[in-house]
């Protein structure tokens, strides 16, 4: 299972959910608009209360309240083991990942390899993450100035980028491909060109990259 | 209009309390109330057009009307004006007119101390606004303004530096009137008006006070630490003051929303139950899910710094969705309302009707934001834009429009115009589901939110246009409401009269605009036996012509 996976299995549920409860009450609203309109309705209800139906209701709500939050934390856990088990893999890939104002810079851990770039407008010199497929992938993120994110939105992965410390973002590529990567966190003048590109290659491929020094990807 | 009468002191004539310097140094809660709203409106207007620069800015792809720098101060002032300066003062001011008038108190507790809540606010507003004045231009931290980047070294220039002290002030002052209001309502209610015979809106506004006196005081320390790193930079190398900063700012901001949220909640249930002809369904559940929600809003701070990796996820995911319980309480008594009355259609209720499925998907995207595995990816989207708008533009700015129509005729003795409210109502609803609708998908399609701009290939163009249409629409919308402001109160040809909707509360029982006292010999206090004092009236007299045996049972079977 992938973060991306995760994100939209828990997604779609939540949608799922909302949409019925937003048609239940829609159609709640529109029929006692229809029906109780002025001119069809003689008298307005004198009753105020109904306590056994409120308090139903809300030990109803609850169970669903419940059900969610468990739901959720089982999610996030579950993201945190794959992270996890990425992480301390003994095959992990680890690259340190520095934001600045207002580009990326990608160092691998594993070669003498470091991707830099300029992030415009112009697509061809925005650095390029090159990560290998198939085997686990540490990311370690942190900034040399304001607070950045590190946002891979076709994968669902995100992660705030500070100053003086250092999140670690984990995963597994399982195709060769290439993404397009932002920095979400708004972080000043250059905030909307601060893009980078991920690709994954075959490690045969990603072993040649490292090895150039990151010129041949 | 004067209360002649020898056992109450008299007011100053007409004509003295209509001068200019009269307004200024009023201490009647109605015209510091007045005063707080218009000029909250009048910036509304303004901040307004900021966004519709950037609607423009954002309608095609690739395109610069303004630089990236003056498209951050944009934004910023945008979003710190609609929170600070307009809906948080209108929520707080609604409470400050009402609450009064609704207890049955002749003027707010301490007067003098609203009235400088005013004065702050003024400065603060033109703090912030000063910075357009500077030579760097406006702040461009965000509303909130995280450190390092608002600090010196990445955000010289004055403008930065007015925001901080202009947000602290009008805060101070926000804080200032919510105090009295809460003063009022809590130690100066009129004879008979007991706790549970308070209507939900003065409940909504004693849990938004609440909210105000318990979290804005960490805002004052935000900004204050926000201040510092203005003279001293370098304490914002250390992450600890940068995360610091966050929990602070968000242990404000978050009950904040609920601040901008709450007072319209109230109007919504005395719109829905006014042109329903009914009590309010379920009163007592809705007082309690009023304070439950105002409880767990000081713990949910964290959720939003889910992506951060140094908040406990779990925790804050949990209180979040328990949120739901109280939300869900509360739209029980909206159409539980509906469905056992007699509905009437004015504009104050058009308004307070589409809120209920309007404000309903931003609660619903909220559930989807408060799950950490779908924040992540969300999270500093324009999937977070859209969620909020919902809340705020969708949900509170129409809560505001149904108390603006619903209460204009009590506070001016004038009926606005229905057709251009008509005209105002359904411009409002296709504009602002056009603009921000579309935003869910930019947002799943990965446009991070605060780009100036964006590129043609990254397939962001479609959504981006319709959303500026919708811009438009949605202020052509609000034109139709300025021209019916102005030109009912320049023409009045509609007088109001005390009460034209058949009101439920209190104030409807005295005149329109209301005596400096509130009530006199004129417009006595009715009797109060329920949090619906003239329903039980009216029904008392219509019981006692059919069955005159019964006289004087009906009215008070509730209390």
């Amino acid at each position: 299972v992938s973060l991306q996976g995760i994100f939209s299995d828990v997604f779609r549920l939540e949608v799922t959910i909302a949409a019925v409860v937003f048609a239940i009450i829609l159609v709640l609203l529109v029929v006692s608009l229809i029906r109780r309109r002025a001119g069809v309705t003689r008298r307005p209800s004198g009753r105020a209360d109904n306590m056994p139906l409120e308090i139903g209701y809300a030990v109803a709500l609850t169970g669903i309240a419940v059900f969610l939050v468990v739901v959720t934390a089982n999610a996030n856990h579950r993201e945190s083991q794959i992270q996890e088990a990425a992480r301390t893999a003994p095959d992990v890939a680890r690259v340190d990942v520095t934001a600045y104002q207002w580009c990326w810079r990608f160092r691998h851990l594993d070669g003498p390899a470091t991707a830099d770039g300029t992030c415009t407008e112009d697509p061809s010199t925005r650095p390029v993450l090159v990560v290998p497929v198939g085997r686990p992938v540490e990311l370690r993120l942190t900034s040399n100035d304001v607070v950045h994110a590190f946002w891979i939105p076709d994968l669902a992965v995100k992660s705030d980028v500070y100053p003086d410390h250092t999140n670690s973002l984990s995963m597994t590529f399982d195709h060769p491909g290439q993404w397009l990567g932002r920095c979400s966190e708004y972080c000043g003048t250059h905030h909307p060109t601060m893009d980078f590109y991920v690709r994954a290659v075959p490690e045969q491929q990603y072993q040649q990259y490292l090895a150039s020094g990151g010129a041949a990807a | 209009m004067t209360t002649g009468t020898a056992s109450r002191p008299k007011s100053p004539p007409e004509r003295v309390r209509a001068t200019a310097g009269a307004w200024l140094t009023t201490t009647d809660h109605k015209r510091i109330a007045l005063l707080t709203i218009g000029t909250a409106s009048f910036l509304f207007l303004v901040v307004g057009i900021l966004a519709l620069v950037i609607r423009a800015q954002l309608a095609v792809p690739d395109r610069h009307l303004v630089s990236n720098d003056m498209y951050n101060g944009l934004f910023t002032i945008h979003g710190s004006g609609m929170i600070y300066l307009v809906m948080t003062p209108i929520a707080i001011a609604l409470g400050l007119y009402l609450v009064p008038l609704q207890v049955g108190a002749p003027n707010v507790a301490a007067p003098r101390v609203a009235m400088t809540g005013f004065w702050f606010y003024v400065v603060g507003a033109l703090l912030i606004f000063g910075g357009f004045l500077t030579a760097l231009g406006p702040a461009t931290g965000g509303w909130y303004s995280y450190p390092p980047l608002a600090d010196s070294r990445y955000t010289p220039g004055v403008g930065q530096s007015l925001w901080i002290a202009g947000v602290f002030i009008a805060v101070v002052g926000m804080m200032l009137q919510a105090g009295t209001v809460l003063w009022t309502t809590l130690l100066k209610r009129g004879r008979g008006v007991t706790m549970l015979r308070m209507p939900v809106f003065t409940w909504s506004s004693v849990a938004t006070n609440l909210m105000v006196i318990g979290s804005f005081p960490a805002l004052l320390a935000a900004m204050a630490l926000l201040g510092v790193g203005r003279v001293f930079p370098q304490v914002f190398t250390d992450n600890q003051w940068n995360i610091g900063y966050q929990h602070l700012f968000w242990f404000f901001a978050h009950p904040v929303v609920y601040v901008m949220f709450f007072p319209f909640v109230g109007t919504v249930a005395e719109v829905l139950s006014t042109f329903s002809g009914r009590r309010f369904f379920g009163y007592r559940a809705t007082v309690v899910s009023l304070l439950v929600f105002a409880g767990f809003s000081m713990s949910v701070w964290g959720h939003h710094m889910f992506s951060t990796e140094q908040s406990s996820n779990d925790y804050y995911s949990l209180t979040s969705i328990l949120l739901l319980v109280p939300a869900g309480v509360e739209y029980f008594g909206f159409l539980a309302t509906l469905v056992g009355g007699k509905l009437r259609f004015p504009a104050p209720m058009l308004f307070a009707l589409a809120f209920i499925p309007q404000f309903l998907v931003g609660g619903l995207t909220g559930i989807m934001v408060a799950t950490p595995v779908v924040d992540y990816q969300v999270t500093d989207s324009y999937f977070i834009v859209a969620h909020w708008h919902y809340t705020l533009a969708a949900g509170s700015l129409f809560g505001m429009f149904a108390a603006f129509y619903f209460w204009f005729p009590k506070a001016t003795g004038l009926l606005l115009d229905e057709r251009l409210g008509r005209w105002h109502f359904w411009l409002m609803v296709v504009g602002t589901n056009a603009t921000f609708l579309p935003m869910f998908w930019l947002g799943l399609d990965g446009m991070p939110r605060r780009i100036a701009t964006y590129l043609p290939g990254d397939g962001l163009s479609l959504p981006n246009l319709i959303s500026s249409v919708g811009a438009a629409v949605l202020a052509l919308g609000v034109f139709f409401w300025v021209i019916n402001v102005v030109t009912s109160v320049r023409y009045r040809r509609r007088p109001a009269g005390d009460d034209p909707w058949g009101g439920l509360t209190l104030e409807w029982a005295t005149s329109s605009p209301p005596a400096p006292t509130n009530f006199d010999d004129e417009h006595p206090l009715p009797p109060v036996r329920s949090f619906a004092p003239l329903l039980d009236e009216r029904e008392r007299e219509e019981t006692a012509g059919e069955n005159p045996e019964q006289h004087g049972t009906i009215g008070s079977r509730r209390s």
